[in-house]
């Protein structure tokens, strides 16, 4: 019996989609990465939890790193890899380090009427690695790595 | 997917507002601008009814953290009713449950502000 790991990276095809940083790229990124992680064989709940992930990363950068200018560029890379999905969120923006955010406290975010530091939560409860590289002299661009195996 | 939309009707002291399509980073500010003016026309008591919305992200459980203790302060809530199992699990992963009260149907939400 064909190995399914060896069966789906067989037929997965690595991709790169080119985003403006806009929030009207955001449903178009949605379904690049549903679509990548369906072919993965991912669960509709996995498949949701990823693309979550996704969105977030890319809501975060495209407030916080590139602050709404959607005449700047990021991409979102995939690939499987050892039975996994790998995504990577590569971009030219000021370094945005998620994990030196904190965990949010959902009472004291209501009293401050504050909308917004769930992202790097959601990321992280539902891929199983995060990893951050910010730009250096040997890579030209961040990046946010996010990994989730199929089980 | 569809995109956003929403409608809103009136059930007494209530407002009851339908989501439709999906709430991310770009369509939140449209549910803001919403809540924002039911709340400047002097109601505080809100429901929103999730039934048709296929998918939600912290942009738009953002939106609720904005107005619900400016809603309380004033007797009021906003109750969150007839979500799908998949937009649940995100309010649930940030442990929204616990803040905020989430039914089953609208009928239950409207029946506590009764």
């Amino acid at each position: 019996m064909e190995n399914a790991q060896t069966s789906t990276q067989a037929v997965f095809v690595p991709a790169r989609l080119n985003a403006h940083a806009d929030t009207t790229e955001l449903e178009k990124i949605r379904t690049f990465i549903g679509d990548k992680a369906r072919a993965c064989g991912f669960s509709e709940q996995g498949v949701m939890k990823i693309t979550l992930a996704v969105d977030e990363a890319c809501s975060n950068l495209i407030r916080h790193s590139y602050h709404y200018d959607a005449s700047q560029q990021f991409f979102v890379d995939v690939d499987f890899d050892n039975n996994a999905l790998v995504i990577d969120i590569l971009d030219s923006g000021a370094a945005f380090d998620p994990m030196n955010i904190p965990p949010p406290n959902l009472k004291e975010y209501a009293e401050q009427h504050r909308r917004g530091g769930f992202g790097v939560h959601i990321i992280r409860m539902t891929m199983d690695v995060v990893e951050y590289l910010p730009a250096d002299d040997n890579h030209r661009l961040n990046r946010l790595r996010l990994i989730k195996k199929v089980i | 997917m569809n995109k956003f939309s929403l409608e809103q009707r009136s059930n007494g002291n209530a407002e009851i507002i339908y989501l439709n399509g999906f709430l991310d980073a770009h369509t939140a500010p449209q549910l803001e601008s919403a809540i924002s003016s039911v709340i400047a026309s002097g109601k505080h008591k809100i429901v929103v009814n999730f039934r048709n919305l296929e998918y939600i992200s912290s942009a738009g459980l953002g939106v609720f953290m904005v107005f619900i203790e400016e809603v309380r302060a004033s007797n009021g809530d906003i109750k969150l009713a007839a979500m799908q199992p998949k937009v649940f699990t995100v309010f649930d992963l940030l442990g929204f449950p616990m803040l905020f009260d989430i039914v089953e149907t609208e009928e239950e939400a409207l029946e506590k502000f009764a």
